[in-house]
């Protein structure tokens, strides 16, 4: 639940499942031109992994003990 | 414009979120401070992102893409004039007096250093101010949602209105907060592409330089007339009007940002609030500037992207952005826009709430209606404030669209009111014998005075309500002069009033007044966490930025 609570952990949830919708409709869409959604889908899947490592970095330097 | 199912899905993502984060921290609202305050316990990145996500509303995002178009780069002058140098000032001087006074606003503060009255002036405008900027805020987006989508304009206002609603009375502050930095990286990477792909197609920085009036890329290249630059201001104005007093008065003393740095953990995370914020800010031009830019190439260059008329058969600058959008952007990450058009408005919607909630409870009902309730008390007073302020809202978005020129008269009556305010809190902070009585009529004759020179000159047949002593050659001019006079009166009637009253005894005045604060040492030493060495970076960035693009 303290996970929830973090911020980076909600940003990066969000930009991960926009930037795999993108990727997915990227890809499989029979409209022409999708190379901008291939690009800033993952784009916004790095930037979402990216933040949801940073919350799990977090709690892992919390349990450290001193 | 027409949107798909992958674009809805991702619009209706995002209400999702938004509402999750209101329902996650509804549990850690415990008190009216934690509600209204958050009860100082946010950290330092968050608290900067939202210090300027408060400020990343509609009228930046639409507002600045429009000028961008129809001022070309002159209008970054309102990040590298109208904003770091006053952050700036903000971090290093301001912030130890309004975090270290305890004050849990800026009308407290003003009670604290000079007296009810003068608080109450200011709380009851401010307060009035926020809940009409969240109405014109809904009105402009569901406006803009109608215009570009055909949605139903009640429909925008009940369903934007209603998720506001869920996630600021649930988890009051905070809430607001996380959405807002959750809006920022939104609004960053929803339209971060749109420059890149409009840029790539113009023809690059070569393509824009070949096709976009060379007097439209500079920032200060006929200054020293207004009839010289597309702005229609002159350097006078421009450095004093936007760059001294609408600038520090809005970044010094506009609750709703200051509120940002104010919930910070301590004083040092308070200070650095604003001076992180400044970066991101010095570089905003790039995603709300220059697609405004961009368009003006892409005219010259492809068919289509003219920008409509309005009901007055005047070019509609407003739509910059939603035509790039349509033009440049396929389904999905036109979701992705379009839900940072959405955010934006929100997000300006939110802050307005959160502030006038905060006011109304500690500075109008704690102060005038009930003074010894329990903390209880005032979270549910901060609640019902809330849903209050979003009905005001819906009400003025309603209002708004019966008489459209009511946005303009609001506007400009917030204009006179918030044009004085730096001249009482920068002699409040810097002169210890300013008075309550001279703090107090300041405002009032800065408040008359900018109204009087509104009402004595011209620009684009607005204002001489009076009669007509000078013409400006642009409204932007006008409001710049209007600024700097009651600016002007407001500082000479306080220092006049207050050599006339008697001031208050010195040990009231500590920590409120410059000279009679102990200065603050940062142990550690270390230059990241030093207020004045980051001040000195952002104004040197900005610097180089405004003689790269003299």
């Amino acid at each position: 639940m303290n996970k929830l609570f973090d911020l980076r952990f909600v940003i990066g949830t969000f930009f991960l499942i926009v930037g795999l919708l993108l990727l997915l409709y990227g890809f499989f869409s029979s409209e022409s031109d999708q190379s901008v959604n291939r690009w800033c889908g993952s784009i916004f899947s790095i930037f979402g992994f990216v933040m949801l490592l940073l919350s799990y970095q977090k709690k892992a330097d919390e349990s450290t003990p001193d | 414009m027409q949107l798909h199912f992958i674009d809805y899905s991702i619009i209706i993502l995002y209400f999702l979120f938004v509402i999750g984060v209101g329902f996650l921290l509804k549990k850690k609202i415990k008190t009216g401070n934690d509600f209204l305050m958050s009860n100082r316990s946010i950290p330092l990145w968050i608290t900067s992102l939202a210090f300027i996500s408060a400020n990343l509303g509609a009228q930046e995002v639409l507002g600045m893409a429009a000028s961008g178009s129809k001022y070309g780069l002159y209008t970054a002058h309102y990040y590298w004039i109208g904003a770091a140098i006053a952050m700036v000032f903000l971090g290093v001087f301001m912030m130890p007096f309004y975090y270290g006074s305890k004050a849990r606003s800026v009308p407290e503060y003003l009670k604290l250093r000079f007296d009810e009255k003068t608080r109450s002036f200011n709380a009851l405008s401010f307060a009035v101010m926020t809940v009409f900027s969240s109405g014109i805020s809904l009105y402009a987006l569901a406006m803009l949602m109608q215009t570009i989508l055909g949605w139903d304009f009640s429909l925008s206002v009940w369903t934007a209105a209603g998720i506001v609603l869920i996630y600021t009375f649930l988890g009051g502050l905070t809430s607001a907060v996380y959405n807002e930095v959750l809006q920022f990286f939104l609004i960053v990477l929803g339209i971060a592409p749109l420059v890149f792909i409009g840029l790539h197609k113009a023809g690059g920085w070569e393509g824009i330089m070949h096709n976009v009036d060379n007097v439209k890329l500079h920032l200060w290249k006929g200054m020293d007339n207004a009839a010289n630059n597309p702005m229609g201001v002159d350097g006078f104005s421009l450095i004093f009007g936007l760059g001294f007093v609408l600038s520090f008065g809005y970044w010094c003393t506009d609750f709703l940002v200051v509120q940002r740095a104010m919930i910070s953990r301590n004083l040092n995370d308070a200070q650095r609030t604003p001076l992180i914020a400044a970066f991101p800010k010095i570089i905003m031009p790039l995603i709300v500037i220059l697609p405004g830019i961009i368009i003006l190439a892409l005219q010259n260059q492809f068919p289509g992207f003219e920008l409509p008329k309005n009901a007055d058969g005047v070019t509609d600058y407003n739509m910059t952005l939603p035509v790039m959008l349509s033009k440049l952007y396929p389904s999905g990450i036109l979701g992705v826009g379009i839900t940072a058009l959405i955010a934006s408005f929100m997000s300006g919607m939110a802050g307005n709430v959160t502030a006038f909630n905060t006011v109304w409870t500690f500075d109008i009902y704690q102060s005038h209606i009930n003074k010894n309730a329990s903390e209880k008390h005032y979270l549910y007073v901060g609640k019902a404030t809330t849903v209050v302020g979003i009905l005001f809202s819906i009400a003025t978005a309603y209002f708004a669209r019966q008489f459209n020129n009511i946005m303009d008269l609001l506007q400009l009556v917030f204009s006179f009111v918030n044009a004085p305010l730096f001249a009482t809190f920068f002699l409040g902070m810097f002169w210890k014998r300013t008075t309550g009585h001279g703090a107090f009529w300041g405002l009032l004759s800065g408040t008359s005075a900018a109204a009087l020179t509104h009402g004595l000159t011209v620009a684009e047949g607005k204002g001489g309500w009076i009669t007509n002593l000078h013409t400006f050659y642009s409204g932007t001019s006008q409001a710049f002069n209007i600024a700097w006079i009651a600016f002007t009166v407001c500082f000479i009637v306080t220092v006049l009033i207050s050599l006339a009253t008697k001031p208050a005894p010195r040990e009231k005045l500590i920590g409120l007044v410059y000279s009679l604060t102990p200065k603050q040492t940062d142990p550690s030493k270390a230059w990241y966490r030093n207020p004045l060495w980051l001040g000195i970076i952002v104004l040197l960035i900005t610097l180089v930025f405004n003689i790269i693009f003299y």
